[in-house]
Order: C-alpha cells, then sequence, then structure tokens
C-alpha cells in the first residue's frame, strides 16, 4: 500500500520533540561552545550530538572537556548518565524481531527518551508499516536534535552573550527528570537510595571526586537492601509482568 | 592529554558513543534470542535510573558549593529559587522544555543581577 500517510503521520508526531529537541540542543551547544574552550566548537557539536544523540550526556560533555576527566570517568559517567536506555529495548525486542540488521542497528542506536515513548505510543496509521514509521520518527528526531546543537555552538561562539548561569540548564533536565521519576511512589524509594548514598559520598569525598563513589555506595546498597527496598516500594510482585515484551 | 586537544575530543565522542550504543543494544543483545532476563538484573535495572539521576542532582548541587561558597551568595538563593521553579512548573505543567527554560532563566537572571 501506498506509505505516505505513514511518512506524513510520523512528522506531525515529531513536531513536539521539534520544539524540544532545537531548543535543548541549542542551550547545549551554546554551553559548548562558550565553556568548553574548544576551538571549532561546532565541529565537535555536529559530532558528539550525531554520535550519541543524548541530552542529559551532551550537557555533561562540557564539563569533562573544560576538567579534562579521565577516559574512564567518562566511560562510568556515561552509564549512570544512560542506563535508563538499555530498559527501553526490552519492550522493543519483539517488535525489532526480524527486521533488517541494518534498520535495526540505526533504530537501536537513536533510541532517544522521546523517541521511545514516540515509538511506543505508534500512532501509525492502520495498515501502515510501523517500521517505516519509527525509522522515520527516529531520523527526524536525530536530525532535529543536531541542528539544535550546532546551531546553538555558532550562536555561542559568535555573539557576546551574557551566558553566565546558562549551565543550570544541565541541572534543571536532571531536576525534571527526576520530578517526573518521582512521581511513582517505588521511584521515591530508589531516589532516596541514590540521594542518600551521593550525599554522604559528597561530603566524604567532596564533589570532584563523589561520582565513583557514590555509585559503587548506590549499586552496594541497592543490591544489599533488595529485598527490603522492594517490599518499602511495593514491587515485589509485579516486577515479573514488566518482563513481557 | 588536554580536553580541549583533538585526541582528547576525539576519544571523547568514541567513548560516549559506543558506550550510549551498548546500553541502548544491552536488552537486544542479551535478550533477543528470546531468554528470560535474570530477576536480579531486571529489578536493578528498573530502579537503578531514579537513583543515578538522584546522584546527578547531587552531584550539581555539591559543584554549586564548592564554585560558589554559600555564604558568600545568600545560603544558594539563586539555587534554590531555580530548582523551585523547575521542579514547581514541572509538577503543575508536565512540559520539561518549559521548566527547563524557566528555571535556567531565573538562575540566570539571580546569578548576573541579584546574587553575583
Amino acid at each position: 500500500m501506498n506509505q505516505k500517510p505513514v511518512l506524513k503521520q510520523a512528522f506531525i508526531s515529531s513536531l513536539p520533540v521539534l520544539m524540544g529537541y532545537t531548543a535543548m540542543g541549542f542551550a547545549a551547544g551554546v554551553l559548548l561552545a562558550a565553556k568548553s574552550g574548544v576551538k571549532l566548537p561546532a565541529l565537535w557539536a555536529f559530532l558528539t550530538s550525531a554520535t550519541s544523540i543524548s541530552g542529559a550526556l551532551q550537557f555533561m560533555l562540557v564539563d569533562w572537556i573544560r576538567t579534562s576527566r579521565p577516559m574512564l570517568d567518562v566511560a562510568l559517567l556515561t552509564v549512570c548518565l544512560n542506563i535508563r536506555y538499555s530498559m527501553y529495548g526490552l519492550s522493543l525486542i519483539e517488535r525489532f524481531r526480524g527486521i533488517h540488521p541494518l534498520k535495526k542497528l540505526y533504530l537501536i542506536w537513536s533510541l532517544t527518551d522521546e523517541t521511545y515513548a514516540l515509538e511506543v505510543e505508534n500512532k501509525v496509521p492502520p495498515g501502515g508499516d510501523s517500521i517505516l514509521y519509527c525509522l522515520t520518527l527516529a531520523g527526524l528526531n536525530h536530525c532535529y536534535w543536531i541542528a539544535g546543537v550546532v546551531a546553538g555552538a555558532f550562536a555561542g561562539a559568535a555573539l557576546p552573550f551574557p551566558d553566565k548561569g546558562i549551565d543550570f540548564a544541565m541541572t534543571a533536565l536532571f531536576l525534571v527528570i527526576l520530578t517526573d521519576q518521582c512521581r511513582e511512589r517505588k521511584n521515591r524509594v530508589y531516589a532516596a537510595v541514590g540521594l542518600a548514598a551521593s550525599v554522604v559520598c559528597a561530603l566524604i569525598f567532596g564533589a570532584e571526586k563523589m561520582l565513583i563513589p557514590s555509585m559503587i555506595l548506590m549499586l552496594s546498597a541497592l543490591i544489599v537492601c533488595r529485598k527490603r527496598l522492594e517490599r518499602f516500594a511495593g514491587t515485589s510482585p509485579e516486577l515479573k509482568d514488566e518482563v513481557k515484551p | 592529554m588536554t580536553g580541549t586537544s583533538t585526541e582528547y575530543l576525539l576519544l571523547l565522542t568514541l567513548v560516549t558513543a559506543v558506550v550510549t550504543l551498548l546500553l541502548r543494544a544491552l536488552p537486544f543483545l542479551l535478550f533477543g534470542t528470546g531468554k528470560r532476563p535474570p530477576a536480579l538484573i531486571l529489578s536493578i535495572g528498573n530502579v537503578l535510573s531514579p537513583a543515578a539521576i538522584a546522584m546527578l542532582v547531587v552531584y550539581c548541587f555539591a559543584c554549586y558549593v564548592r564554585d560558589r561558597a554559600p555564604v558568600d551568595h545568600m545560603f544558594g538563593l539563586a539555587e534554590i529559587a531555580a530548582s523551585a521553579t523547575v521542579i514547581g512548573l514541572q509538577l503543575w505543567k508536565r512540559n520539561p522544555l518549559l521548566s527547563i527554560l524557566a528555571g535556567t532563566a531565573v538562575y540566570m537572571i539571580l546569578v548576573q543581577i541579584v546574587v553575583p
């Protein structure tokens, strides 16, 4: 059948992301140009945004570049920032089964929070190709993100801009994710574990060195107190249901 | 290797891209053949995200405490007011972009004019 309605619907579904990604990407791009000290910020804005497609990472990068963070730290922090992505695939395994490996690779590579949400919503017109819908959505969102970050990098490099405090966008992004997660009681319990572990480590190790020990403490607490936390969060019986595709 | 050198930036791009791709691919690599995920992995995976994001929020605030001594900066007025804006707007309007832009604007105005 004619797949034009699929493309059209994918574009319409992606419009909110167009707004969000260009604006957020722009802020991240400005920050990269203004604060990291790299030459050719637009080039690095393009390379980093095109390959990672990750909002929180795009903001954190600036700090890593400025402080020349060791690569082991970078890798561990990337895991911390983006571990949530590895949950998304669980509900898409069946949908993506048996499709062309390159298409599958691209769909996995481009799986951001927003793209995932739209793919799960799956507003594909009746009789339309759901994989074509996902690919179009993913491709559009990918382009929006790159365009936002690169435009921001150009703007940040070209304009003298009173940018003091713009780095709060990253804190704000984390606060938004956390606020949304904390609408659920179980997430509040686990957020409290992360909060407690990291405050302790911040006090002992200071801002510079707190992240790795916090991760270790947090993971140990989550594993050791697993049963008790599950009971407290009220999640132990439902866990199995979330496995089903 | 300084952060702004080409080698560092290339390595950074590569490491972040590969780690992020692996995270996204993990469930497909582990369970693509129909195996059931082990319970421990699943339960940790489900709960790690809120804990990790909470940690990153604490990290951001630890950096503010380090860079802007609270005693000299009205005890974090700018940080507290901007955070309250973000959380309040997000709870109310559920629009991430609005919350982030408004909170950042509040922060930028406060640190540039009121509590430099």
